[in-house]
């Protein structure tokens, strides 16, 4: 027996996401997906608005693509205005803007572990069995057992009513990893004030330009920004990537589960150097081999997408205009290809990039380290939790180099590079998003953005069929995935979550 | 723990009346507010317009009180796409008894799509039928963040979408929003802005707004430059010359604070680490109504290349056109 899945909205995540889907009753009664569509739900025309504006606007503009990754689409923005200009930030500039860009990918990572996946594994009902002395806990289970006494239309909102299913059984691992949520609450929080010290606000920085960075460098800056860190570093490797352990100990399954076309993308990111030296590498990796990136070989498709403009285009060339009743179509997602296959972008393809690349080796030890006593193997990075551990791992690298790129800052040198806008220029700004590749493609005529072209991670995780009729990678993730309930499908949740999907962003 | 004292409540109400610039006797009426939001009566239902999610995340900034504490003595915040349990059927189900209790304050995030119904959807239906409901039957109605109070980048001119404020749909709907809406902008809203409202409507009803834009006076009543501390620049005539430039008025470079209405240069940002002009960073006036509503009126001036001479401008750019 076939029947339709759906999540219909897909929330905890940033944005506005459906997944419809198609499964099949095996003999045990549990429904295996055959095939899954992804439902980007909103579209504002950013790429249309900036049309005719200024250049400089483009960075404050598309920061408000996204409130969660504001930075990388600032930065990408900056990049291709630096390219297009003709200038390289200063010294400080790069280095600023990494410590910005690095502060956010910690905020980003916490947020989506613990705020957004975390629910899908952890009982919140455990606290009601809590028996220990830590005050927090307490607390979160005096309210839970208080609003049930009350019998409130709305007990322990939001973080109930959820989907029944298969949470950790637990009850210590549960309050643990409770009292993780309650603390990255603050961790969070702490991780945006750290951005803040440099990027004036967050969300939505205003320090961050083209050529570097309003922010210069002062003593009391670098104080401000290295006491957070320190308290963070200890955060992310005593308490997240331990309960990221934690949680793939509970769910070894998940290790095969939701793994896609395992093709993987990474721009790269952490400017190291003006002469295009990365911290996290660039590359691609098609069949488990790595490859040269070639930022001519994206194209994108928009058949399957409420848009009218032609498509398969690159995305220098490409147009954006909405066809919200098209036939055929069923997502505000276009389909980015690269050399015609779907890409997973993120984390996990930053991590098995470098794991590949010869040049950053200590990537594959650091790695190796961690899954090889585990008895795994680098394709077990693209599945629900390497993706999870992905993330862990490489926020602690970060948080080790911005530790670095503090010392390096240069208090006599100033934080940016004076841009002139040229009559026409061209440029394209690639760079990294805590959730994938980011790439703004820039035009300018007349001194004015003449055409703005963004395509942004989620868009190449959430991507719809392309015009070959070959499904997105989230939409190939799914297919194979075994659901107990088709009325409360967590599994698929879990799935979906594991991409950190962006939906705002993946449209704008 | 479950229960606060009085005293509890006395000391968070301090720190919010402190945050919303009020003195002791405000602080009183905060206090009685609060008890009553903790007694489960006051009930949010945040849903997300046309949004980037950073008013939802900088709600998560709070921090009088701080996120958890507000989601678990302080308010009941029945659904929130970005941090609630509840998905797909569920998600619905909750939002309907939402609906049903009829004491939801909506907290609206984002624009509204009304010339193209379609550029949100909402369980598969354009997002403006599940919301016109709420805001029919909503005691008060708080949009959070210069998308839902005035348009925001969504509303940007060429934009495709036809998108307007929460104060434009209510009003093409015929919908009151006299002593009713009430707009906290600025993008994203500031937390203590936005959590200051709500404790306000809870305690003493619908506070003193400015008549057109439904912004509270209290905390959109001063102009951010007239209490910048580069204020003095500007009478001195100091004005900083080129981006990254550390001191002097931001003026020439394009600095909207003499045009936007915040309490920036008092809390600032993120736990008052920073913000914009103390990071001599030009306002780009993001609580404004006019907020990147204008291709001719650039968020930066005063530099070589510049062709524009739009409103504002200080008349330093170039001279092609």
């Amino acid at each position: 027996m076939s029947r339709t899945i759906e999540i219909s909205p897909l929330t905890r995540i940033e944005g506005h996401l459906s997944i419809h889907t198609e499964a099949k009753q095996q003999a045990d009664g549990t429904y295996r997906i055959e095939s899954a569509e992804c439902v980007g739900e909103m579209f504002r025309g950013f790429e249309t608005i900036l049309h005719g504006r200024d250049p400089m606007d483009a960075q404050q503009i598309t920061q408000r693509i996204c409130g969660v990754c504001p930075i990388a689409h600032g930065l990408a923005s900056c990049k291709a205005q630096e390219m297009a200009y003709g200038i390289r930030p200063t010294k400080n500039g790069r280095l600023l803007q990494n410590l910005i860009l690095a502060a956010n990918y910690l905020q980003s990572h916490i947020l989506h572990f613990y705020h957004l996946a975390a629910l899908d594994f952890v009982d919140v009902t455990a606290v009601l069995k809590y028996q220990g002395s830590d005050p927090t806990l307490k607390q979160v289970k005096a309210w839970v057992e208080d609003s049930l006494a009350r019998e409130d239309m709305f007990p322990a909102a939001p973080l109930l009513p959820r989907f029944e299913g298969d949470y950790i059984q637990s009850t210590e691992i549960n309050c643990h990893l409770l009292g993780s949520y309650a603390k990255a609450f603050d961790m969070r929080a702490l991780a945006h004030e750290m951005c803040a010290v440099f990027a004036a606000k967050m969300p939505h920085s205003t320090s961050l330009i083209p050529g570097g960075c309003t922010q210069a460098p002062t003593v009391e800056r670098v104080l401000a920004y290295r006491t957070r860190l320190r308290e963070l570093y200890g955060f992310i490797k005593n308490t997240y990537l331990p309960d990221v352990v934690t949680a793939a100990g509970a769910y070894p399954h998940l290790w095969e589960s939701g793994r896609g076309p395992a093709n993987m993308l990474s721009y790269g990111v952490f400017d190291t150097d003006d002469q295009g030296g990365l911290l996290l590498p660039r590359g691609v990796v098609i069949d488990g081999k790595l490859e040269t990136f070639d930022q001519s070989l994206i194209a994108e498709h928009v058949r399957h997408g409420w848009y009218s403009a032609d498509s398969g285009g690159h995305p220098s060339k490409s147009g954006t205009t909405p066809a919200p009743d098209k036939a055929d179509a069923y997502s505000w997602l276009k389909a980015p290809r690269y050399r015609g296959h779907a890409m997973e972008v993120g984390p996990s393809a930053r991590v098995m990039v470098g794991y590949l690349d010869p040049q950053t080796k200590w990537i594959k030890d650091a790695v190796d380290g961690v899954i090889g006593p585990a008895g795994l193997q680098p394709i077990h990075l693209a599945s629900v939790l390497g993706r999870h551990l992905s993330r862990a791992l490489e926020a602690i690298w970060i948080a080790e180099k911005a530790n670095e790129w503090l010392d390096e800052l240069d208090f006599n040198e100033k934080p940016a590079q004076k841009c002139v806008i040229p009559a026409s220029g061209q440029g394209y700004g690639l760079t990294e998003a805590p959730r994938g590749a980011i790439g703004h493609w820039l035009s300018i005529r007349n001194h004015l953005i003449d055409n703005y072209q963004c395509v942004v991670p989620t868009t190449w995780n959430c991507s719809p069929r392309d015009d070959q009729g070959v499904p997105g990678t989230v939409e190939q993730a799914l297919t194979g995935l075994v659901v107990a309930d088709p009325d409360q499908a967590i599994e698929a949740g879990r799935v979906v979550r594991s991409f950190d999907p962006c939906l705002s962003c993946s449209v704008h | 723990m479950g229960t606060l004292t009085r005293r509890d409540f006395l000391k968070i109400a301090g720190a919010l009346a402190g945050a919303a610039g009020l003195s002791s006797p405000g602080a009183q009426v905060f206090a009685k507010g609060l008890e009553n939001i903790y007694g489960g009566k006051t009930r949010i239902l945040w849903l997300e317009g046309m949004s980037c999610t950073g008013c939802s995340v900088s709600l998560l900034n709070s921090e009088n009180p701080k996120p958890l504490e507000l989601l678990t003595q302080y308010i009941s915040l029945v659904f929130h796409g970005a941090v609630g349990a509840a998905q797909g059927q569920t998600a619905v189900e909750t939002i309907e008894r939402a609906l049903a209790a009829g004491d939801c304050i909506p907290v609206i995030e984002g624009a509204i799509p009304l010339g193209m119904p379609r550029a949100q959807l909402f369980h598969g239906k354009p997002f403006a039928e599940t919301l016109l409901p709420v805001l029919e039957k909503a005691p008060f109605v708080v949009a959070a963040g210069t998308c839902s109070s005035f348009g925001g980048v969504c509303s940007a001119e060429g934009n495709p979408t036809g998108a307007v404020s929460v104060k434009q749909f209510m009003e093409h709907h015929g919908l009151p929003t006299h002593k009713r809406l009430i707009c906290c902008p600025s993008c994203p809203t500031h937390p203590a802005s936005l959590i200051g409202t709500l404790a306000h409507l809870s305690t003493v009803g619908y506070p003193e707004v400015d008549r057109e834009l439904l912004t509270p006076v209290m905390f959109y009543g001063t102009s951010t430059h007239d209490n910048c501390p580069r204020f003095h620049d500007y009478n001195k005539h100091i004005f900083a010359q080129e981006l990254g430039d550390q001191k002097g008025c931001l003026f020439e470079l394009g600095c909207l604070g003499p045009l936007t209405y915040t309490k920036c240069p008092e809390r600032q940002w993120n736990g008052g680490v920073n913000w914009c002009v103390r990071a001599s960073a030009p306002c780009v006036g993001c609580s404004s109504p006019e907020f990147a509503q204008r291709r001719d009126f650039p968020f930066y001036r005063n530099r070589e290349g510049l062709q524009f001479a739009g409103k504002g401008g200080s008349g330093h750019g170039g001279d092609e056109s």
